[in-house]
């Protein structure tokens, strides 16, 4: 009772979906009338008794292999409307009414249905409807598809010069049907048609090109059928139109060889004539059953067959032939044509994965509204790898033409996919492949050829990423002849024999290669088949595999590769800790708390030649940087009852104890440090560690009790140290969970700081946020791929509703229904000023996690809300460019490079460095210029700090060498204190891994105050950007104003 | 990659000899000189510069090649000479000056294109194809520009005085590392520096205390305090956290699991009921505030 209403708050948003989705028909109705009945004015005006010849079209005639093609011209023997314009099922923005023209029976042969005769003629017929159309006054123009993406049946779509208001890109689509035009037994589809179809010179049956025709000679009776049972029953329309938005949501299943709008009302009539849904469900309740349906029923492996119009049953023999001929069969009321002729096994895998995932997501607590109806799977999104085959003039043809059986195009997408699946084996959980080529308006005139012209697109589904990066497929045992001979044939002189350990003596291949590129072991076996069994070239093979890989690599490899050195030197030095004797309290644990020591840092430091223990000196003749960044370490002491009360002085003591330990390391081990009165790092096989002490007060906090009570009272720091080391751990399990999950996040922080929001977005919220991408995957799957997972995260960023919703991030997947609601809670009590004023707010990403079920930890200061709204705005542009990529052609590394080159107008003002005095010059990734707005101030470079040393330094004693190396020496970071500490009215974007650019903004007064600022500081930009560049005199090169302050 | 386009610049002003210039220049090459004292980092500088010339100029590429490493042996040569050295560089750098002018152009064409990149990468083989027929305009504009822009304001670099940048930033660095020993000492100071300030606090309380002969006493309210506010350590009872580890504890021990009673099914089910009422009115809530964002269209 009141439960059923509360508990569906979907079907409040279905309700308002399906309220912006609908088309109002009642103000339709009347322009689309007067536009089909000015069409057919048209065509009735054309005269008849001319003859048509394949002039019109030669080419087309010419390549789908017609003979004797002319006929005499008759009228249409009338129309009507039909698809889903008549049942009134249209979902926006789809704008195209269908409009059936049914063929005259006159213009046709008996035998018209061999050889490809049929689609000549109705081609040709088509023609001549659009010469005529042309010159009608209210049409604006006709252009050319298809149905279905059959290339030999192109259909005519027309534009009025009128347009409808509320219906934007209205059109009209002119279907030719062929109500029985032909016999249908001769069309049987044990029947051969199409003459060159041979094997061995005996003809083959034509299955494809006899449903081809049969679909049109049944068109308009299918239509009626659905006209009938949609016309009735409200709630199936809007569960049709439901499907349509998931399924549009969706490219891989939407698509030829998979679903279409048709398919889909075929498939809820057939639930709805065989009482698998009655009249009590409502929209959504349908949408979930058919899902169900799709996904799990067993009706599939027999077919679904629509009760036939005439008495005598389907036999058993026609069932199974059907089933032989097609991987998924929908038997028409006519009992002679698959429905679903087009779909390939292929694509209805594809299709009941989704609707399994999809169901998934609705049995969640929220019901999956967002995942099933929201949310766009396109093919970047989807597959972890993709490849573009461009094919334009590259492809043998077969010998007999385009089209055969199947169209010529359909049979080169199933050979690229059993060659992959061949190839590829278990690294792949699906693949899917799609040429999607009929866009081309112009094909019916200048010929098929020119549908090559598309790329043909290739998604993979990883299945592991053990499988993927594994570098030997052992292939069959030696002995096996047969097999081998097979592997042999398929691999080529890459197939080679070899004993494995365990005494087998196996074909097997080897795609060797470093560490760190193992994720191009699939691109590298991708490209190796299909070069050797389709003769392309590598220029017409494009793999999204490591486009963005430059971000992360300097020099010729990747620095990740570096840091098995550094977890042995972390291993060694916490080892040394803990031995360590001649200190009151002795070192009970050690924590890494840097993210380079959970390998999800852009730039992991590598040993630098003067911090090791002996300084060797001819690895000086090298040209050594001047800095080392630190790694922070966290320890905890044996518990005391010693410590001081208050803050201050705890720190000061844990200080203490550091510098202990430092000497201590010194004394006895020979281990370098240097220290501040904060900080202490010590050296250790040329990397720089920054010790902490975590006060053992700060353990309470793993009870989450943090009541008022004195006792427990923890300074901030030991609570930021506790989190960090709680994050810490966490992230370095979601690495061994994810192996692919560190280049993503390191993707992903580079795309931040690129953009200059370093300081909007700390590090740690990043890895969260792609953490949510691995650990939240649905309605995809886990993600498996570098570029896969760095879309998502900016997908995530962009389409996330940050301002109603927070996110929430189970790492270890033990958030119950009290947390949520905690969570839940928190996250209400932030946005409570939301209601008075929409800036009012906190935490304006609120992220949730374990150790922080509040969002006080990263996020609560920044992004505020114009940040994040820039870095939504950011997230986006890169998405859709990202995605671009990936569909498009363009593959010039320039785009790629784009994606990461941040654009500079967008700031108020711009302040560029002087390159070489960044402390890691190869940490930059473009040199920014400028040459846009008011040269406010140049600045000379200073002598006093160069990144690298100089070659008069290295000639000096070791001692004095070491004294030169400057730990965690970051001007830029000075520089922005600096300005944030005397220059309120600025907002300073920067890049803290290395850029020479820092954008600047003016922050907005409230009204009030500024109205009193005007009259007490009359503030004059270029005079501030001066003292801005003063203050970072020999590190700012230029400043430009690009915009001044509105207040002014 | 500036300091280029001004050397060319000048080279195209040939005869215009004004005073500014020439100290332009020869402030130019100051930093300059101080760039290629490492020949290793201005290469390293330019080296993304110089991946997209290999794309258009591979020829350029080359030549680039050469003269950065024609320069960077004669630094190597002469190294510590380096005041005698901007003398004889700067006829060297002037006559360079105009194929670095000319690849510099075309790197910052690039530069520009892409830095309107976010909004205009479509059109953007267009762009560029503007942007180079138009480069020569450009220049002369910015020649134009380069002239109007004297009153540019010049910072120095700081490095006679300590006071702001780099300098400073470098002294500090130094300045905050004395030394183990002299840290330690800071901090002894420091501890006994506040230890007397406790001691002297107490003392002072005491006094106090000692003085009225009386304390005030403030009502507590609620429950009693059970741990010395001073030292930390409990005093009274169980403190509160072992007290609601205990409570915790007992309510999984139950010996009926929950549901048993009549009540207890009856309490659930109606704050189950309350919790489903109060989400489904924060739903209604923001649905209604996303369809004021106009949320529902997911195309």
């Amino acid at each position: 009772m009141e439960v059923d209403t509360v508990t569906d708050s979907r079907i409040q948003k279905v309700n308002s979906l399906l309220k912006d989705i609908r088309i109002d028909y009642d103000s339709l109705s009347k322009p689309v009338d007067s536009f089909v009945s000015s069409i057919r004015e048209a065509i009735d005006a054309i005269p008849e008794g001319f003859k048509v010849t394949s002039e019109l079209a030669p080419s087309f005639v010419r390549d789908i292999g017609a003979d004797k093609v002319e006929f005499t011209f008759k009228k249409p023997n009338g129309f009507n409307l039909c698809g889903s314009y008549s049942t009134r099922c249209m979902a926006k923005p789809d704008a195209s009414v269908d409009l059936l023209l049914h063929l005259p029976k006159e213009c046709f042969y008996e035998k018209d249905y061999m050889n490809h005769r049929y689609h000549a003629k109705r081609c040709l017929y088509l023609c001549v409807l659009k010469k005529h159309l042309l010159a009608s006054s209210s049409v604006e123009k006709v252009e050319w598809s298809t149905l279905q993406n059959e290339a030999r049946k192109p259909v005519l779509v027309v534009f009025p010069v009128k347009k409808v208001d509320n219906f934007p890109g209205f059109s009209i689509r002119i279907i030719p049907s062929a109500t029985s035009l032909f016999d249908v037994a001769k069309l049987s589809m044990s029947r051969n048609n199409v003459r060159s179809v041979t094997a061995d010179g005996v003809a083959q049956p034509t299955p494809t090109y006899n449903s081809s025709i049969l679909e049109d000679m049944f068109l308009e009776e299918n239509s009626e059928l659905l006209k009938k049972t949609f016309s009735v029953w409200k709630e199936l329309g809007d569960a049709l139109i439901l499907l349509k938005i998931w399924a549009r949501q969706r490219s891989s299943i939407y698509v030829h060889d998979c679903l279409n709008g048709f398919l889909i009302s075929v498939i809820l009539s057939y639930l709805a004539t065989h009482g698998k849904i009655n009249k009590s469900l409502n929209a959504l309740d349908i949408f979930r059953v058919t899902l169900d349906f799709i996904a799990t029923s067993k009706l599939w492996e027999r077919g679904l067959f629509f009760p036939p119009q005439s008495e005598s049953p389907v036999s058993k023999e026609e069932k199974l032939q059907f089933k032989e001929l097609f991987p998924v069969v929908i038997c028409d009321s006519s009992t002679l044509m698959n429905l679903a002729f087009r779909m390939t096994s292929v694509g209805f895998h594809e299709l009941r994965d989704e609707a399994s995932s999809t169901l998934k997501c609705m049995k969640l607590r929220d019901g999956g509204f967002e995942e099933a109806f929201m949310t766009k799977i396109d093919y970047p999104v989807k597959y972890d790898h993709c490849i573009r085959l461009h094919l334009k003039g590259k492809t043998a043809m077969s010998t007999s033409g385009f089209c055969l059986d199947k169209e010529y195009w359909r049979t080169y997408e199933q050979k690229v996919h059993s060659l992959l699946e061949q190839g590829l084996g278990d690294r792949a959980k699906s693949i899917r492949v799609v040429w999607r080529n009929t866009n081309q308006d112009s094909y019916v005139e200048s010929g098929l050829s020119v549908l090559n012209r598309e790329p043909l697109f290739i998604g993979i589904s990883i299945s592991s990423i053990e499988n993927a990066f594994r570098t030997v497929d052992i292939g069959p045992d030696a002995e096996n002849k047969t097999e081998a001979l097979k592997f042999r044939k398929f691999w080529g002189e890459k197939s080679e024999l070899r004993r494995f350990k365990d005494g087998r003596i196996a074909e097997s291949t080897v795609w060797g290669t470093q560490q760190w590129t193992r994720h191009l072991i699939m691109k590298q076996i991708v490209e190796y088949i299909l070069k050797r069994h389709l003769s392309l070239s590598s220029d017409d093979i494009v793999q999204l595999v490591d486009q963005l890989d430059f971000s992360l690599i300097y020099g010729y490899k990747d620095p990740i590769s570096t840091s098995g050195n550094l977890l042995e030197a972390f291993e060694v030095f916490s080892k040394c800790l803990r031995g360590i004797k001649g200190i009151p309290l002795k070192v009970s644990s050690v924590q890494p708390l840097d993210s380079a020591l959970r390998l999800t840092s852009v730039f992991p430091p590598e040993p630098h030649p003067l911090a090791c223990g002996k300084i060797d000196a001819q690895r000086l003749q090298r040209v050594i940087p001047s800095c080392i960044p630190t790694m922070e370490v966290m320890i905890q002491l044996e518990g005391s009852g010693n410590w001081p009360m208050d803050d201050l002085a705890i720190e000061k003591t844990k200080t203490a104890f550091l510098i202990q330990i430092a000497e201590n390391l010194q004394t006895i081990k020979g281990i370098r440090s240097t220290a501040t009165e904060n900080n202490v790092d010590v050296f250790m096989r040329g990397y720089a560690f920054r010790l902490r002490i975590l006060h053992e007060r700060g353990l309470s906090l793993v009870k989450r009790e943090i009541g008022p009570d004195p006792v427990k009272h923890v300074s901030s720091a030991d609570k930021m140290l506790f989190i960090r080391s709680q994050h810490a751990s966490m992230i370095n399990g979601l690495h061994g969970r994810f192996p692919i999950y560190a280049s993503v996040a390191r993707l992903a922080k580079r795309w931040v700081s690129a953009h200059l929001f370093s300081g909007c977005l700390a590090e740690e919220a990043i890895e969260l946020l792609v953490a949510h991408v691995f650990l939240t995957p649905l309605p995809l799957g886990v993600p498996s791929s570098r570029i896969n997972g760095f879309l998502r995260f900016l997908r995530l960023l962009a389409d996330y509703d940050w301002m109603f919703y927070p996110l929430i991030v189970d790492i270890n997947n033990d958030f119950g229904r009290n947390d949520e609601k905690e969570i839940n809670d928190n996250f209400m009590s932030s946005r409570k000023g939301y209601e008075e004023d929409k800036q009012n707010i906190s935490s304006a990403m609120f992220l949730a996690a374990p150790y922080d079920k509040a969002s006080e930890a990263w996020t609560s200061l920044s992004p505020n809300l114009s940040e994040l709204k820039r870095l939504v705005a950011y997230a986006r542009s890169s998405a859709n460019v990202l995605s671009k990529l990936v569909l498009q052609e363009h593959n010039d590394s320039v785009q790629w490079e784009c994606l990461f080159r941040t654009p500079l107008n967008n700031y108020d003002a711009v302040v560029l460095l002087h390159r070489e005095k960044i402390p890691y010059p190869h940490h930059l990734l473009f040199p920014s210029e400028l040459n846009q707005g008011k040269h406010v101030a140049r600045g000379k470079a200073s002598k006093a700090f160069n990144p690298f040393l100089l070659p008069g330094d290295l000639k000096r004693s070791p001692e004095e060498l070491k004294k030169k190396l400057m730990v965690d020496f970051e001007p830029t970071k000075c520089f922005m204190s600096g300005l944030q500490e005397e220059f309120g009215t600025l907002k300073a974007w920067y890049d803290h891994i290395g850029g020479d650019a820092i954008g600047l903004t003016w922050t907005k007064h409230n009204s009030k105050k500024r109205e009193r600022d005007e009259e007490e500081v009359e503030i004059n930009p270029i005079e501030m950007l001066k003292a801005v560049g003063e203050m970072g005199k020999g590190l700012v090169r230029d400043i430009y104003l690009l915009k001044s302050p509105r207040f002014l | 990659m500036k300091e280029g386009r001004k050397l060319k610049k000048s080279n195209l002003h040939g005869g215009f000899a004004s005073a500014q210039v020439v100290e332009k220049v020869q402030t130019k090459m100051k930093e300059k000189v101080s760039n290629v004292v490492h020949p290793q980092a201005t290469v390293q500088a330019i080296t993304p510069n110089r991946k997209k010339v290999e794309l258009k100029k591979k020829k350029k590429k080359k030549k680039v090649a050469e003269e950065i490493g024609i320069s960077n042996e004669k630094i190597k040569g002469n190294k510590g000479k380096l005041n005698k050295a901007k003398n004889k560089r700067k006829a060297d750098e002037i006559s360079s000056g105009p194929v670095d002018g000319h690849l510099i152009k075309q790197t910052d064409d690039d530069t520009n294109v892409a830095n309107d990149a976010t909004e205009t990468r479509n059109r953007k083989s267009k762009k560029k194809r503007k942007m180079k027929l138009t480069s020569t305009k450009e220049i002369e504009k910015k020649n134009k520009a380069e002239e109007e822009e004297e009153d540019v304001y010049e910072i120095s670099s700081g490095d006679e005085d300590c006071s702001r940048g780099m300098k400073k930033w470098v002294t500090d660095y130094y300045e905050n590392r004395p030394g183990l020993d002299e840290l330690q000492k800071r901090i002894d100071d420091f501890m006994t520096a506040h230890e007397e300030r406790l001691e002297q606090e107490k003392q002072e309380r005491e006094a106090k205390a000692a003085e009225g002969g009386w304390t005030v006493v403030v009502h507590h309210k609620g429950r009693k305090k059970t741990t010395d506010a001073e030292s930390g350590t409990a005093v009274g009872s169980v403190s509160q956290a072992a007290l609601e580890d205990k409570v915790a504890k007992k309510k999984k021990t139950e010996i009926v699991g929950h549901g048993f009673y009549r009540f207890q099914r009856r309490d659930a089910q109606r704050s189950e009921l309350l919790a489903l009422q109060t989400k489904f009115e924060e739903d209604k809530k923001r649905i209604q505030q996303i369809r004021a964002a106009r949320k529902f269209k997911p195309y």
